[in-house]
């Protein structure tokens, strides 16, 4: 019972002299508020112009023969794309591309049927003997793409892989002709050119999802940055956190609380819980700019998806990775200087490494693969799941796991050197 | 531990790592009950680490420690609801009131209620902050800073308050309030361990002084009594003018001068024959043309008596 009045009075305490610091409101609310607005307008137009961007594609090639090796050469050549060819890999299989595609793997899968050679020579024998019937049947391919990829870089993929098909199916085309003039005695220069959709062996590209969401989902820049910016800021606790960490220090209010009989767990809860509350009042009103200001202001209305415990689990787990760091840098660092450095670079670092502030897909793949390591990805990829996959609870479960073990990880450091600390 | 002793250390030694030498090397303290108790020695001394290990904010290395009766290894929890401690820092936050210090420090030593406003009641009381309530911290002066910072460490009726050079920084006028609270305290029956360099201030304030230095108490008993100990080893003398460089080394290897300080025309020597001393100072002064305004010898106040146990000066 003491030790509970304990701690009320501990998060009274820091909340007051969070309340009363106005440069850690204008990080924590402030700062997350202009830049949502700022980039949310910005991006709708400036996202149009980094064509030179690569875009990850799996590629998997079920086909033997010339056909789908010459797809395969002719998507390699494409200057837009960073293929990941997984055709000789032996654990993977259809189904293994489909899932790997649907966990957010790959932004774009490609899968070429099993014997297209075949079916595709099978297809151009018909058209020479005169059958309709083999114009009825055309050869179905897929492209599987992220629903979180702007459209005009879906449109600029499949655009590309039709005119690949195209070119190869005239190439089989001529190869045919060839053989046909060569059999009557007929020596002519042949050019290749397209034929009417009627005569295509292929269908065009075919778009989908992983089955979860459709090409009408894709993310709007609000949907980008409202929770980009909100993780942003929530991770930006880690300033006013570690600063009243080491003024606590420097100016002796420590060690007065060591001389009282007061458990260790109590200051560092005292100071959790609070800051819990702010993380959660930041994401509320950068959601209400979001919903309600934004649209009044030229921006997208922001959709939030159907899964509002999604939401709320993301929050809770972002909000225990942010406080966790923010405890194990304040615990680490001897001054305010150093952990405003530290803490607030490292920040930013996270923030840009993680997509916050140049969204993934337009990065690299090095650079892609590198975001993973930051739990600001985690957490908008948990939102996004939400917001533009219209994922589940179930969805976000990689995500929330990630993010709570980071936070248990940060906040169990963090004790054990407060406690050390406090000895 | 007897009923009149509150505080009893034996050989207790503490050392940090890196250190050349312990911070406390197997000290002997007993402080007795309603005693305003001095801590005196220069910086470095070992006063903090002592004071930290009385408070239970450090562990002794070896020997053995009684703390109101208790042994702070063990009871740590209940020594720390029986003292009050004020640091060297102001030690308070500085964006809360002084009601909202005292609450805040009052509810971690255990207080709530009715019991809890008596108690601010009563520390702004002693203080005289009525007046500043309600206002920040960070929007007072010094001398109100230290004030609060003292009561905080009344909050919760302590049977010891230990004062860790509580009035570095502050006006004369804001340390004498400090001081006439502390007596009042101690007048009603508080004991008050009481570290410093100053050696006014431990002079007018305690009744029984422990002088420290490299981590051993090297004297310790009533103001009166220490003085008393080292009477005729120190000499003083007041001269018309500056001693030159040369002279000063001519003074320091007179045979009998075990230590000798320069402050412009003064001149303290430690010596253990002064009368001897007094008679080869004259003999070089009167070849130099210099003139002895006033000479004596024996301790008078505590500089004197910590130059004499310990051949240096305490602020050094």
């Amino acid at each position: 019972m003491i030790n509970m009045q304990r701690l009320i009075s501990s998060i009274i305490k820091e909340g007051k002299i969070l309340i009363r610091d106005k440069e850690a409101l204008m990080i924590l609310f402030i700062m997350p508020v202009i830049f949502v607005v700022i980039m949310s307008l910005a991006m709708r137009d400036t996202f149009k112009s980094e064509e030179g961007a690569l875009l990850g594609i799996a590629l998997y090639n079920q086909d033997q023969g010339e056909v789908g090796k010459k797809i395969v050469e002719a998507i390699s050549a494409l200057k837009i794309v960073q293929v990941y060819s997984l055709s000789n890999e032996k654990s993977v299989d259809e189904e293994a591309v489909k899932r790997d595609f649907a966990e957010g793997k790959y932004k774009f899968a490609f899968i070429i049927p099993p014997d297209v050679t075949g079916s595709a020579e099978d297809k151009v024998a018909e058209k020479f003997e005169g059958s309709k019937e083999g114009g009825a049947e055309k050869i179905r391919v897929r492209l599987l793409a992220d629903p979180t990829l702007r459209s005009d870089h879906v449109n600029l993929v499949s655009s590309a892989l039709n005119r690949i098909l195209q070119s190869v199916e005239s190439a089989i085309l001529m190869k045919r002709l060839k053989v046909v003039f060569a059999e009557i005695g007929l020596e002519t220069a042949l050019s290749s050119g397209e034929g009417t959709n009627d005569d295509r062996i292929f269908s065009e590209v075919t778009l989908s999802s992983d089955g979860s969401g459709s090409g009408e989902s894709m993310p709007s820049s609000v949907q980008q940055s409202v929770p980009a910016y909100s993780l942003f800021a929530m991770f930006f606790l880690v300033i006013p956190l570690s600063g009243t960490f080491i003024k606590e220090r420097m100016e002796g209010s420590l060690l007065r609380l060591k001389s009282m009989p007061v458990p260790s767990w109590i200051p560092i809860v005292g100071k959790i819980v609070p800051y819990f509350i702010v993380n959660q009042i930041q994401i509320f009103i950068i959601f209400m700019v979001g919903i309600f200001i934004m649209p009044l202001i030229g921006g997208d209305r922001l959709d939030i998806g159907n899964s509002p415990l999604g939401i709320v689990l993301v929050t809770f787990a972002s909000s225990i990775a942010a406080i966790g760091y923010g405890l194990m840098v304040a615990v680490f660092c001897r001054t305010s200087e150093q952990a405003t450095t530290f803490g607030g670079v490292s920040v930013i670092i996270l923030a840009a490494i993680g997509g916050i502030m140049v969204p993934k897909f337009i990065m690299p793949p090095l650079m892609q693969s590198m975001a993973e390591l930051s739990p600001l990805s985690w957490g908008l990829e948990g939102f996004l799941d939400i917001f533009v996959r219209n994922g589940n609870v179930t969805d976000i479960i990689p995500e929330l796991s990630m993010l709570l073990t980071f936070g248990l990880i940060c906040l169990s450091i963090a004790i054990i050197r407060f406690r050390f600390i406090l000895r | 531990m007897k009923n009149n002793i509150v505080i009893e250390a034996k050989g207790i030694v503490k050392r940090y790592a890196g250190a050349d030498r312990p911070a406390v090397d197997a000290l002997d303290l007993v402080v007795p009950k309603g005693s305003f108790f001095g801590l005196l020695g220069p910086n470095g001394a070992g006063k903090t680490t002592l004071i930290s290990m009385m408070t239970c904010l450090a562990k002794p290395d070896e020997g053995s420690l009684m703390v109101c009766g208790l042994n702070p290894e063990k009871e740590s929890l209940k020594i720390k609801e029986k003292i009050g401690f004020v640091p060297q820092e102001i030690a308070l936050y500085p964006t809360l009131t002084a009601r909202e210090n005292l609450a805040y420090f009052g509810s971690m030593q255990g207080l709530s209620g009715d019991l809890l406003k008596e108690r601010i009641s009563y520390c702004l009381d002693v203080a005289k902050l009525h007046d500043y309530t309600d206002i920040c911290v960070y929007k007072y002066s010094g001398g109100l800073k230290r004030r609060l910072a003292i009561v905080v460490g009344l909050i919760n009726s302590p049977e010891i308050l230990f004062l860790d050079e509580p009035t570095v920084g502050i006006d004369p006028q804001s340390r004498h309030f400090i001081y006439d609270r502390l007596i009042e305290l101690n007048k009603s029956g508080m004991t008050i361990l009481y570290t410093s360099h100053y050696m006014e201030e431990v002079e007018y304030l305690c009744n029984e002084i422990a002088i420290i230095d490299q981590g051993n108490i090297i004297a310790c008993g009533g103001l009166d009594e220490l003085l008393g100990e080292t009477t005729n080893k120190v000499l003083e003398a007041k001269l018309s003018k500056e001693l030159s460089h040369d002279l000063k080394e001519k003074v320091e290897s007179i045979p009998m001068v075990t230590e000798a300080f320069f402050n412009s025309k003064t001149m303290t020597l430690c010596s253990p024959s002064p009368n001897e001393t007094m008679l080869a100072l004259s003999t070089l002064f009167a070849e130099n043309n210099i003139k002895v305004l006033s000479m004596s010898h024996g301790v008078v106040n505590l500089e004197q008596l910590f130059i004499a146990l310990t051949g240096s000066r305490l602020r050094e």
